[in-house]
């Protein structure tokens, strides 16, 4: 069985945690409006009035005049994030975090230790309330499609079983929106065909969803079946390990887009040296105003796990491949892959003009201070220096934007 | 536009055009060829808008006129016609098609305006030599393989042509290992020259060189190189970069210097070679007194041991490469015995032949195995 354990309106939560004479007002965390900040979280009092995540802190102090905006403090969310993550590894190995608040947990095989995913989830969701006075919801199901959905159907304070007699039952009456990979386009496209419950989705013959969708179509149809066959993946077994950054509004800036594929850059290579990773290939990912998407790569002949390295390629691949005068982008993403085995130091061809020492110390100095003081405390110049944003001034270290940690299947 | 000419005749010029011409093109017009009838001569020319070739042959043209053929069909054709064959070529201007007749052999050709074809504008010649044709070929020759490919330092995707007083040298380097030909011929610019030639235009180049003694003409301008040869004119952008101070990494401190008949060390690399990683081509060498120890293993554990008889009396010393590399400088070197040069296990090493009035010279950074 598969659990999926999503805190509750995490960092408000958290903020909250020291600011106890709130807990009965409407409070989001986010930038100020005067820098045409964003919310990025609000608790269930804000969300009451139309608050939520991505959405301009201007709109959000219309729609809830009394709202108390706080600061995103993300070396504590990052702090807690661990703590909740040790919570988890008292019960299961195999955790695979989405971000900061979110994580999938395969408990399979550790129902004849602990007893079953029931027992487990109650004692996960009572020792996070117990030692850090903060609230999971949880969803429990045999595949981790359905587990999410549950998890987020009981929000807030969730608890929601699905066994395996029931999944499509439970499906079924759901629309098809709730399905991963459904957006707005897949959505109108189902809609003129009267398609608006998994139920219905189900119905159709897979040949037809093939022929409309291709690839995609084959997916949505196995997932409204309650067919899932992804498995709960560690970083310890990923096969790339990549960051991306949807933005509140789109952006054309390359200074600060840059800025931000070097922060997402830090990001990834401080978790490929986490779980001593190193790999040779090393893509970008935009996506543009209109949705299209576009991903461009390049290999290095030396595997790797530093920033620099990395830098360099994303930089290059960006500013050689990526036109941003036409279209701004919502999306950017960074991610390496091309691991070698693990364990296996590949040969390293040192180079005539790059000394690589150097390099590696900056970088294992880095990882020592932020593991210490909070993640991000130590970082790049470029990614922290005010530019010029779509509409006004930004400090390039905002936390208006949702970042998604994504893994990639291993066998 | 219509004119005769026999196959080998047009052959030759269409084999020296046709590798500028990419079978990917965001033109149509850059996929061909323009033909130009002269009175007295037919002139080809190819372009991908940074290399230029110009062919001229003389020939009796029957009626003069220009078009641009479809480069990669007409070379085709071409070639699979019969040796000796007799070509008749016409333009058919109300069809805009070039028919090619030959025996019983008959072919129509679309066809895109001359006017469409871009040139190369007037390079703005600043510095100007002639030299010996082998001369130059030799110096690329003997440097080309350790230029970078695609990478992402783009000044090192080219080669670099250094002209000094009384000298021209070429460097390559990749990063990982460098190449250095030097070659005495009668310049004398006011200072140094230093311009980097494309990767593509490098080896377009060495095909069209020959080993003879007749003289090319090379002009510079700010932003092109411009070779001319009797019934040729190569012209090629300049890659607008710093190439990095080669003096700074070709060593000259290693201590310990080792002798070897070339052949008979090349020939035991490349058996130990052939049971080295095919990702990472590592080979480990250790020095001995009058011997070197090669190993080379692959992640099936397969291994290859070979000893090498040298001349030696320095310490010993264990330290990693590419094979590749290590091949690819005894390759371009031509005496009979080579010096190898090693500083320590961290150092570059440095081949060289024996032979102080060759000035050619390989540095190879070492690999961590």
């Amino acid at each position: 069985m598969i659990i999926h354990a999503d805190m509750d309106a995490y960092y408000v939560s958290v903020e909250l945690l020291d600011k106890p004479e709130l807990v009965d007002k409407p409070v989001a965390v986010g930038g100020p409006s005067k820098n045409r900040g964003v919310i990025s979280a609000a608790n269930y009092i804000a969300r009451k009035y139309g608050v939520h995540s991505a959405l301009a802190t201007k709109t959000a102090c219309q729609r809830c005049p009394n709202l108390t905006l706080l600061p995103a403090r993300m070396g504590v969310y990052v702090d807690i994030s661990r703590k909740i993550q040790a919570i988890f590894a008292r019960y299961t190995p195999t955790i695979e975090p989405l971000s900061l608040d979110e994580a999938f947990l395969d408990v399979s095989a550790s129902q004849k230790l602990f007893g079953s995913a029931n027992v487990i989830a109650r004692n996960i969701k009572q020792a996070i309330m117990a030692e850090l006075k903060l609230v999971v919801s949880i969803g429990i199901a045999p595949t981790k499609f359905v587990a999410k959905i549950a998890s987020d159907i009981g929000k807030p304070n969730g608890f929601v079983i699905v066994k395996k007699n029931q999944v499509q039952a439970f499906l079924d009456p759901l629309p098809v929106t709730r399905i991963w990979g459904v957006g707005k386009a897949t959505e109108s496209n189902l809609t003129t065909l009267g398609i608006k419950s998994i139920h219905q989705l189900r119905q159709l013959p897979p040949k037809k969803l093939t022929h409309l969708f291709g690839q995609q179509g084959l997916h949505l149809w196995q997932l409204a079946n309650g067919i899932d066959p992804r498995a709960v993946i560690t970083d310890r077994h990923a096969k790339s390990i990549s960051h991306e950054i949807t933005f509140a509004t789109d952006i054309d800036n390359r200074e600060y887009l840059l800025a931000q594929l070097l922060h997402l850059t830090e990001l990834v290579a401080a978790r490929l040296r986490e779980h001593k990773h190193v790999g040779r290939t090393i893509t970008i990912k935009v996506r543009y105003s209109d949705f299209s998407t576009l991903t461009r790569s390049r290999s290095i002949h030396n595997a790797t796990y530093n920033t620099q390295p990395i830098w360099k390629v994303v930089k290059e691949l960006f500013t050689t491949h990526i036109k941003t005068n036409h279209q701004a982008l919502r999306l950017v993403g960074v991610n390496v892959s091309g691991f070698n085995k693990q364990g296996h130091q590949s040969p390293q061809q040192t180079d005539l003009f790059e000394p690589q020492e150097n390099e590696t110390g900056i970088d294992a100095i880095t990882d020592a201070i932020n593991k210490r003081f909070g993640e991000n405390i130590l970082k790049r110049g470029a990614t922290i220096k005010k530019t010029i944003g779509p509409r006004g001034v930004y400090d390039v270290d905002l936390h208006g934007y949702h970042s998604r940690i994504k893994y990639t299947r291993s066998d | 536009m219509r004119f005769k000419i026999q196959r080998e005749d047009i052959l030759k010029p269409l084999q020296f055009v046709s590798g500028v011409v990419e079978r990917r093109q965001t033109f149509p017009v850059l996929s061909n060829l323009l033909v130009s009838a002269k009175k007295e001569s037919l002139t080809i020319t190819a372009t991908d808008m940074e290399i230029e070739i110009v062919t001229t042959t003389k020939i009796t043209i029957s009626e003069v006129g220009e078009v641009t053929i479809p480069a990669r069909k007409f070379f085709d054709i071409c070639k699979a016609l019969p040796n000796e064959a007799q070509l008749d070529i016409a333009f058919e201007a109300e069809k805009n098609r070039i028919i090619i007749r030959s025996g019983k052999s008959r072919f129509s050709l679309s066809t895109l305006p001359a006017t469409d074809f871009p040139n190369i504008e007037d390079i703005k010649a600043t510095f100007s030599f002639k030299i010996p044709q082998q001369l130059l070929k030799n110096i690329i020759d003997k440097t080309q393989f350790s230029m970078a490919l695609q990478d992402v330092r783009y000044y090192l995707n080219g080669l670099l042509i250094e002209i000094a007083d009384n000298a021209i040298r070429a460097v390559a380097t990749d990063g990982h290992r460098l190449s250095f030909c030097e070659t005495s011929v009668d310049v004398s610019p006011s200072e140094v020259i230093r311009i980097i030639l494309p990767r593509k235009g490098v080896v377009e180049l060495s095909k069209i060189l020959e080993n003879s003694e007749s003289l090319v003409e090379v002009i510079i301008g700010a932003n092109h190189i411009r070779l001319c040869l009797a019934n040729l004119q190569f012209t090629s952008k300049l890659v607008d970069g710093q190439f990095p101070d080669y003096n700074r990494v070709i060593p000259s401190n290693g201590d310990k210097q080792v002798y070897a008949e070339r052949d008979f060390f090349r020939q035991a690399m490349a058996r130990a070679s052939i049971l080295s990683n095919e990702k990472y081509r590592g080979i480990r060498l250790r020095l001995k007194q009058d011997l070197i120890q090669a190993q080379a293993h692959n992640p099936e554990m397969e291994e290859a041991e070979e000893e090498i008889a040298v001349e030696y009396q320095g310490g010993e010393l264990e330290l990693g490469f590419n094979v590749n590399y290590i091949l690819d400088a005894l390759a371009a070197i031509d005496t009979d015995r080579v010096k190898l040069v090693f500083g320590n296990a961290n150092s570059s090493c440095l081949i060289l032949p024996d032979d102080e009035k060759i000035h050619c010279k390989y540095v190879v950074m070492p690999m961590r195995l």
